[in-house]
């Protein structure tokens, strides 16, 4: 789990960092960006008997819980079996100790929408350190007040979306909709707030983003996938993408992938507008644009090459 | 005539058991067993999720009815979304778990008893399962040396083990006493000498010690849980419906001497009826109550918490109560016949007297409560979005990373349900035969810091299953064991009835004076 200050891209070069052995170390520029992190798991050294736990810490800090997983619960024990007045005492004092979690309102709003977050970002699924970069944006909007009047859901919902899209992991509105609470409109209206105040990074979606899901989702092999990463950026490179929509243009290049592609059977444009989740006419579209594209002699495309 | 086998037929059956499939063949029967029957077992235990929706006025009770459960082979969703075949290597050299998914059918019904309508119906992922390398789920099923080849793995390879995070797990084999069996033996009360008879009662994951003393004034006395202290044994097999003296003594022994015994307890009983009997328990279990409410908590308890391996689906609770009263009393005459010195105290080292819980009966263990966590959780989400007002809709209230975390913590820390710790051990692979003796070891859940030297002791029934010599030095020495080259693990039956049917019609006969096939579970 990413420690409060590890930084998640490189600081020079933005690239990706990556784990090796004890050093983090950008994929890019092999600029070493942490060295000799603090190691939060159990030692192995044997002790005499079983019992002894090894651990002498918790669990790693973590922004994904509104106390950061710092509480404390008052639990009970298998093997001491307490009775009578004391254990109505015990009861009591767990009942105060679990109100005392929540400081204020705001406090309970947060583990609401951290929840949220945990429920979808499991059933995307996402990566770990998208969800705690996701509650991050969650309790940045929260103390920008911006949550007043509109859905803790949709919120949830929007940081969620934000964060995969500023992890260059875009999902779609839809994608998020449909494991959510919130419906597209409390999404939308979410987003936009997030966006107006907080000033996200975030520039427009790449369609190669969501070409390997696609992929895999249509079961698609990587000869076709690497067609239409290809397809996506001739189309850039042309100028011919605009503000058109990069969901359909993925699934677009994708189903002509699979008609250019000799040995794979094609798929219908409804089956790739499908997991796109936009409509067949915008695949068309972007069938037409190659075409197009492909008909120009002085653009140098052919819709049969450009492999490997 | 000549009963040895020439020297090359001997080394062929001796290879047959060192080959490959047969080494861990212990550890995937097992496994096998709970992925194809253990899960389904499990859920179909649990069959509903209720929740508090519908306490308040006007509003409509909803429950979540649980379906068939189904898992695939192992795979891997990388970070942009795409999902793929996951083989064994490729978990180590990543550092991933080797798991896969696994779905359920839930159905989420709103409404009240006889008005109940089905608001959503799906199969949905509920998380992730660790799989075993080499079972029927793994992906390596069934592939020849070259194809092992061809995709990095190590076609000598036993497999038998998990793979969490990268590092290879095994579980421990655990041997533990019998459960279902009566188990005679002395022991001391304020320095007399007394007969215990004890039975570890086991019934889908529930365990109820329930036990028979022979007190030193002869009376006997039964104690099982959420009763403090003991009940007399006349009472409790009157409450079970054994009314009249001379059914008592008759169903305990014929044995004048044992009936002599018999005879002295039903002197000094409390009680004469079934309804008086019921109402001294109740007395003992919920004392201070309210009359009704102490009736109904007897017979709640026992047939919650008296032998609970007696019961059997689909029998009637009056049936299974006349067979627990059996049950006890099977378990007075072991201890008068123990006061008598007509037989000796069982032998708890005895092989006959344990079970091996191998890997599959482990993992039932897990999915037990990892599944119980799951309905926790999904109940807490239904109740909030109820709440707060949204649509109950199954792929909503499922967060799968609930069971997927059960599962694989577990395996990764050796930290089991129940408290155990170091069932899953790191695979030694310091050489092959490391690998090897540590697929086939096998622990006792007995503390090394103690003595307990006739647990140590080489027993002669472990003749044939277990090898003699190969055992740690120093304070583990004689708990931890290894499998003879040629044991044979046999495996619990899938269908009990079916059982049951084989016996009587090879001649085993009832309980005289109970109707129908004999109901009682045999011994384990």
């Amino acid at each position: 789990m990413a420690n409060a200050n590890t930084p998640e891209n490189c600081p020079d070069c933005e690239g990706r960092l990556r784990a090796i052995e004890t050093e983090l170390v950008c994929e890019d520029c092999g600029l070493v960006a942490e060295t000799d992190p603090i190691d939060h798991g159990p030692e192995w050294r044997s002790f005499d008997d079983d019992e002894t736990n090894r651990k002498r810490t918790g669990a790693p800090l973590t922004r994904s819980r509104h106390d950061r997983g710092l509480s404390t619960e008052i639990g009970s024990s298998s093997r001491l079996r307490i009775t009578g007045r004391k254990r109505r005492q015990i009861g009591r004092m767990r009942r105060e100790h679990n109100r005392a979690r929540f400081e204020s309102k705001a406090d309970r709003n947060q583990v609401t929408g951290f929840s949220e977050i945990w429920r979808i970002i499991s059933q995307l699924p996402l990566p770990v350190n998208t969800r705690e970069q996701a509650c991050r944006l969650f309790a940045s909007a929260q103390s920008a007040s911006l949550l007043q009047g509109r859905s803790i859901e949709g919120f949830a919902a929007a940081a969620v979306y934000a964060t995969c899209r500023t992890r260059s992991n875009a999902r779609t509105i839809e994608e998020i909709v449909s494991v959510s609470y919130a419906d597209a409109a409390e999404l939308k209206a979410a987003y936009a707030a997030l966006n107006r105040e907080l000033g996200l990074p975030i520039g427009p979606i790449d369609p190669t983003e969501y070409l390997p899901r696609y992929a895999s989702k249509l079961d698609l092999e990587t000869d076709v996938e690497r067609r239409a990463t290809c397809y996506v950026t001739r189309l850039r490179e042309a100028n011919r993408i605009g503000s058109r929509n990069p969901s359909g243009i993925a699934a677009g290049c994708l189903y002509t992938a699979t008609r250019t592609v000799p040995t794979v059977e094609p798929i219908t444009q409804a089956a790739a507008a499908d997991v796109a989740s936009v409509a067949p006419a915008t695949v068309r579209a972007t069938v037409d644009n190659l075409r197009e594209l492909a008909a120009d002699p002085a653009s140098g495309f052919e819709l049969e090459g450009g492999l490997g | 005539m000549d009963t040895e086998l020439d020297r090359s037929t001997r080394r062929d059956i001796s290879r047959e058991y060192f080959s490959r499939e047969r080494l861990a063949e212990h550890h995937y029967r097992s496994f096998n067993a709970f992925l194809n029957r253990g899960m389904q077992e499990v859920v179909d235990e649990k069959a509903t999720i209720d929740t508090d929706i519908g306490d308040k006025e006007g509003e409509e009770p909803v429950h979540v009815e649980l379906g068939d459960v189904r898992v695939v082979t192992p795979r891997v969703r990388e970070a942009d979304g795409s999902e793929e075949l996951l083989y064994p290597q490729e978990a180590r050299l990543r550092n991933i778990t080797y798991s896969a998914p696994v779905f359920m059918e839930m159905s989420i019904v709103k409404g009240e008893e006889g008005d109940q309508r089905v608001v959503d119906s799906t199969e949905t992922k509920i998380g992730r399962m660790p799989i075993m390398v080499g079972s029927d789920k793994c992906n390596i099923a069934g592939f020849s040396d070259e194809e092992l080849v061809e995709i990095g793995e190590d076609p000598a390879d036993p497999g038998g083990y998990f793979i969490v995070n990268g590092s290879e797990r095994v579980l421990m084999t655990s041997e533990d006493l019998a459960p279902n069996k009566i188990l005679a033996e002395y022991d001391t009360k304020y320095g007399d000498q007394i007969q215990v008879a004890k039975t570890f009662s086991q019934r889908r994951g529930y365990r109820a010690l329930v036990l028979c003393e022979r007190t030193r004034n002869g009376l006997l006395e039964v104690s099982f849980p959420s009763v403090s202290g003991s009940i007399n044994f006349v009472t409790l097999v009157r409450a079970l419906g054994l009314e009249s003296d001379e059914e008592i003594v008759h169903k305990v022994s014929n044995d004048p001497e044992v009936v002599k015994y018999m005879l002295e307890n039903l002197e000094e009983a409390e009680v004469q009826t079934e309804e008086e009997a019921i109402e001294t328990l109740g007395k003992r279990v919920a004392s201070g109550q309210g009359k009704n409410y102490q009736l109904k908590r007897a017979n709640y308890v026992i047939d919650r918490y008296l032998l609970p391996h007696l019961h059997e689906d689909g029998v009637e609770e009056e049936d299974v109560r006349i067979n627990k009263a059996h049950y006890l009393c099977r378990m007075a005459e072991a201890c008068f016949e123990l006061a008598l010195e007509r037989r000796e105290s069982d032998d708890k080292d005895h092989y006959a007297n344990k079970r091996l819980k191998v890997s599959g009966d482990l993992m039932k263990d897990l999915f037990r409560t990892a599944l119980n966590k799951l309905a926790r959780d999904v109940k807490y989400q239904l109740e909030r979005a109820n709440m707060r007002n949204r649509n109950l809709s199954v792929n909503t209230v499922v967060r799968s990373d609930v069971l997927t975390e059960r599962l694989e913590h577990p395996i990764a820390t050796g930290n089991w349900v129940g408290g155990r710790s170091g069932v899953s051990q790191l695979v030694d692979r310091t050489n092959f035969m490391g690998v090897l003796s540590h697929l086939r070891r096998l622990r006792s859940p007995l503390s090394r810091s103690q003595p307990h030297f006739e647990a140590r002791d080489l027993h002669a029934t472990q003749w044939g299953r277990i090898g003699p010599s190969e055992t740690p030095e120093g304070p583990n020495c004689g708990l931890v064991k290894n499998f003879a080259q040629a044991m044979e693990l046999s495996q619990n039956i899938e269908d009990e009835q079916e059982l049951k049917r084989e016996l009587a019609s090879m001649g085993v006969q009832g309980i005289p004076g109970l109707e129908g096939v004999n109901r009682t579970t045999a011994d384990d």
